[in-house]
């Protein structure tokens, strides 16, 4: 039997008073059971004491009947008639009464003579017998009891002298009477049930006097004071159960209503708390009985005063940062995450609501010049601008996101081309008229939007509409056009819809399926004697069995904000590279990464799972110079944990970003790798090529180790050299071969390819 | 006390050892007892007879018998048997009385034979109520020169109650002649409802107080009367009538039927004064 991990209070109550009342019934029990023991008791005593009083009583019967019969005996008269008998009858019927010899007309007396024969016979029912029975002693009386005709009669004979001397037998007497009326009749019996007394005697049948009590019944009178007692105690018992019983009832309606009640809404109230149901009607207001309860009554309502109040507030918190989760918290308008949920969950309205939908996808024209030139804090003011302007041209129900930089979109429901066309045209309009003077940029700033509309019977391609309004943004963007275009409408831009269409494809198929990104590796080279020092890695995509090169790609990466995902594929393949063994040992590895990358855990931690191939294979870290590094510290500090596991740091495309020298003075950079725009400088004679070298040397001079990009003439490599950068790469030296191909591209470097000049 | 006690011992013995029971048979199977008490063989011999339907232990019989015997006096106190063997209690009145004045007089002559064997010549008859009447028939119908003298205390006659005596007796001889034997319950005596047979009662009715003076008249002895003034059993005059005929008496005053209390002395002395005037008899 498996008990129950929690018992209610209420089972509580009725387990107690069930266990009262089976503690009152085995009380009661015992006490009938005593009861009935002393009543057993007192019925043997009253069974004793009436066979010792009917002992008595037949003992007194025979005394009395003995005494009768002496003075019978002694009696001059008695003696006359066995003399004289004449008058008998008289004697017989009239003086042994009137003498108060014999008591009563029940007892009957006679006489015999010597030999036994009676005086004379009776004329009543009564008659006594003829003669006597033998056996009868002439010197003693003798008694005996005979069955007649429904009654027992005992008799008495005894001998009757002519004097007291006792020496001459006159005769004898007889005395007979009913025996049970004469042994009831004596008021002496109190214990014996005079109506059970009986002596079952055959008509006929004799018994002596002395066998009486073999053939004697009775039984004992029932006591009235033990009956009354009985009565009294049995009442007693059943009036105390039912006491209890409505004691209990009323102790566990009363236990019910005050405790159990309160507790079970308590309970309830606790669990409606516990599952976030708070009653404005609560009957907590409700006080209770019990003090205790009270107190606890009171401070649950107060509590859940504050819960309600804690719980309102935290609803509107949430309420809040769902709002601000979902909302971009420049511009105001919805964030990307709420574009994706909104555009999910109309997706599915349409399946039950077929619709026209137009999707119109926004992008800010030289957005990256306008915050190069004027700075993040103008750049940020000119999308507030661009979005108040969009939010306000849309239509009431229309919501604007933002999906990233200052890319913004929106779909309209229940549209037509038509329709949206003129959304698009109202956007260009408020926007123009938008005040960007006031900001101080004085060059014109617009926005090109793409739209992609899927009428109501064609929405098994509403999928497509993001990518077909991307396709179309950027027909909008080609120079000539009216920076509005409809998928569908610019036929003559197919192509080149393919080709943005391709590699836009491409990209996210890469980003999705490992393997399709392929490396390709350039050597760098160490001066003097250009020898292979280490390679860089260079992404590339193949698609179609067509390699596709990053020129083609970056952009989209750029305007899809995909840098991240994008240096975990390379990481990835980088790592797969490197784990084939491909790659003769020594040779270092140079990757490329976006400075926003570094702030990715996800970078970082691959990473780190990376260096496992720097004693084979040291790797370096080329941080593009031309990115823009928001986040210092961070990047700081994610650079410095790298270079404890032996990562070198490179800053690549030097001298073609923001703050260069910042850059270098704030980050941990081993290497230096001047751009090829800097690099083709040295190669003219002028003071831009004098500044390039002399800063090439300050460079060297203060620890940095320089790789000169883009070389791909003599002139320059000479230049190079002569200026003591460390490094060279560039065409001249190696275009990047595929991973399979390094062996042999290292091969045919050892053979005898030398850049000494 | 042990003084006294030795006294009471001394004083008693003889006497115990001067009495004794006698018994005799009156008719066949019916035995009758007296008390002997054997006094002094120089004077009377006293048969003490008791009152109707008693016995010898009647107190008034058995304080004179005492006394007279204290006196020297031989006493022989006879119980009649009135026709019971060995009676021993006085008889009741609505017993079946089946004795008559003619039995009581053939058993005192059995008990004057008696005394008159034992060597008595000089006998005294002493009678207490019915018994002095029962003495008297004696008397009357069997003179004896052994019978010195006659004392009758309390003498009565046959007294039946409100009853027409004569009306009474002729009832009884009615019966008795037409034989029919069946009990006749008669005021008589001091019993209301005395039972009895008709020759039996008629026995006992024929004495009326003329029967009674007659007889005293007639008496062959001295006779001496002791009557109490106070008796209420008496017939109404009897007193007078016994006076007025002169018949010797002596009246106690005071005196009741029975003689109790302080004049159960005046009866023993009377008697015994009368009794020292009784000439000795002689004894064997």
């Amino acid at each position: 039997m498996k008990w129950p991990d929690t018992i209610s209070i209420k089972q509580i109550a009725l387990a107690f008073i069930t266990g009262l009342l089976v503690l009152v019934s085995l009380i009661g029990g015992f006490a009938a059971y005593q009861t009935r023991t002393v009543t057993r008791s007192l019925e043997q005593h009253n069974q004793n004491a009436a066979r010792s009083e009917l002992t008595a009583a037949v003992q007194r019967l025979l005394n009395q009947t003995d005494e009768q019969a002496t003075s019978l005996a002694n009696w001059d008269e008695t003696r006359q008639q066995l003399v004289l008998p004449e008058y008998y009858t008289y004697w017989r019927d009239q003086r042994v009464y009137e003498s108060g010899i014999l008591p009563s007309r029940f007892v009957r007396a006679a006489l015999y003579t010597h030999s036994g024969s009676l005086l004379a016979p009776s004329a009543t029912q009564n008659s006594l017998p003829a003669r006597l029975p033998a056996g009868v002693s002439s010197h003693q009386a003798s008694s005996w009891l005979v069955g007649e005709a429904g009654v027992t009669a005992l008799y008495h004979a005894f001998p009757v002298y002519i004097d007291e001397r006792r020496q001459s037998l006159l005769g004898y007497g007889l005395i007979r009477l009913d025996f049970m009326p004469a042994l009831l009749q004596q008021e002496s019996l109190h214990f014996t049930d005079i109506a059970s007394v009986s002596l079952a005697l055959k008509p006929g049948e004799k018994l002596p006097a002395s066998d009486l009590f073999s053939k004697l019944k009775f039984s004992a009178r029932p006591d009235p004071d033990r009956l009354r007692f009985q009565t009294i105690l049995s009442r007693t018992l059943l009036a105390l159960f039912v006491l209890l019983m409505v004691t209990a009832l009323l102790g566990f309606v009363v236990y019910n209503r005050l405790l159990v009640r309160p507790l079970r809404k308590l309970s309830q109230d606790i669990d409606a708390m516990q599952h976030g149901r708070f009653s404005p009607h609560s009957s907590r207001s409700q006080a209770m009985r019990i003090s205790e309860l009270e107190n606890v009554r009171r401070s649950l309502y107060e509590y859940q005063l504050q819960l309600r109040e804690l719980h309102g507030s935290l609803e509107h918190q949430n309420r809040e940062f769902h709002s601000q989760a979902r909302q971009d918290a420049l511009t105001g308008c919805h964030n990307r995450r709420a574009y994706e949920e909104d555009w999910e969950s109309f997706r599915h309205e349409l399946k039950t609501s077929p619709q026209g939908v137009a999707f119109l996808l926004f992008d800010c024209d030289r957005f990256k010049t306008i915050n190069d030139t004027y700075g993040h804090a103008k750049g940020d003011r000119v999308l507030s601008i661009i979005a108040d302007a969009l939010v306000m041209a849309l239509r009431a129900n229309d919501r604007l996101y933002r999906l990233g930089g200052d890319e913004f979109a929106t779909f309209l429901s229940r549209t037509t081309p038509a329709q949206a066309k003129q959304i698009a045209q109202r956007c260009q309009s408020l926007l123009d008229a938008s005040a960007f003077s006031d900001l101080g940029i004085n060059e014109p700033v617009g926005i090109s939007i793409g739209i992609a509309f899927c009428a109501a019977d064609q929405l098994e391609h509403v999928d497509d509409l993001p990518k077909q309004a991307d396709i179309a943004m950027y027909t909008a963007k080609q120079p000539g056009r009216t920076r509005v275009a409809l998928y569908g409408e610019d036929t003559e831009r197919a192509s080149q819809t393919l080709v943005a269409s391709r590699e836009t494809s491409a990209l996210f198929q890469a980003l999705a399926t490992p393997g399709m990104l392929e490396m390709h590796y350039q050597s760098i080279h160490a001066l003097p004697g250009c020898k292979v020092d280490y390679y860089e890695a260079l992404a590339r995509i193949r698609y179609h069995g067509e390699l596709i090169q990053p020129d083609a790609f970056l952009p989209v990466i750029n305007s899809r904000r995909l840098e991240a995902e994008f240096d975990l594929a390379v990481l990835n393949q980088v790592d797969a590279d490197l784990t084939s063994q491909q790659l003769p040992p020594g040779i270092g590895v140079s990757i490329n990464l976006s400075a926003q990358s570094i702030s990715h855990p996800e970078i970082v931690s691959q990473l780190l799972e990376l260096s496992r191939h720097n004693a084979r294979h040291p790797l370096m870290l080329e941080i593009t110079e031309t990115s823009l590094i928001t986040q210092m510290v961070e990047v700081r500090t994610y650079l410095d944990l790298l270079r404890t596991v032996n990562y070198r740091i490179a800053m690549d495309d030097f001298g073609t970003g923001y703050s260069p020298l910042r850059y270098l003075v704030d980050l941990p950079v081993d290497v230096v790798k001047f751009d090829i725009s800097l690099v083709n400088k040295l190669g003219q004679d002028d003071r831009a090529g004098q500044v390039v070298a002399d800063f090439a040397r300050m460079m060297s001079d203060a620890g940095y180790s320089l790789v000169a990009e883009g070389v791909e003439t003599d002139a320059i490599l000479r230049k190079v050299e002569s200026l003591g950068i460390a490094h060279v790469q560039g065409y001249l030296l190696s275009r990047p071969v595929p991973l399979a191909d390094i062996a042999t591209h290292l091969a045919v470097q050892a053979a005898g390819v030398t850049c000494t000049v | 006390m042990r003084i006294y006690l030795l006294c009471l011992l001394i004083s008693v013995f003889p006497v115990a050892a001067n009495a004794s029971i006698v018994q005799q048979e009156m008719r066949p199977g019916i035995p009758a007892n007296a008390e002997y008490l054997i006094g002094e063989r120089s004077k009377p011999a006293v048969l003490l007879l008791h009152g109707f339907l008693q016995t010898r232990e009647f107190p008034t019989v058995t304080t004179l018998a005492r006394g007279l015997q204290d006196a020297g006096y031989t006493v022989l106190s006879p119980t009649l048997s009135l026709n019971i063997p060995n009676r021993t209690h006085s008889l009741a009145c609505e017993a079946v009385h089946k004795h008559g004045m003619d039995d009581d007089v053939a058993e005192i002559g059995h008990w004057v034979d008696w005394l008159k064997s034992q060597g008595y010549r000089s006998i005294v008859l002493v009678g207490h109520s019915f018994g002095s009447l029962q003495l008297l028939v004696y008397l009357s119908t069997h003179p004896d020169p052994a019978i010195k003298a006659y004392i009758g205390a309390s003498l009565v006659e046959a007294q039946v109650g409100a009853t027409s005596r004569p009306i009474l007796i002729a009832q009884l001889e009615d019966r008795i002649r037409n034989n029919r034997r069946a009990l006749v319950t008669q005021s008589l005596s001091f019993c209301r409802k005395y039972t009895s047979t008709p020759e039996d009662l008629l026995s006992y009715v024929r004495w009326d107080q003329p029967s009674v003076l007659t007889a005293l008249k007639q008496s062959p002895v001295r006779v001496q009367l002791i009557m109490g003034d106070a008796d209420s059993l008496l017939g109404q005059g009897w007193l007078k009538v016994l006076q007025h005929i002169q018949i010797p008496m002596v009246v106690v005053h005071g005196g009741s039927h029975f003689m109790d209390g302080e004049h159960e002395f005046d009866l023993l002395d009377h008697t015994l004064k009368f009794l020292e005037g009784i000439p000795q008899g002689t004894s064997r």
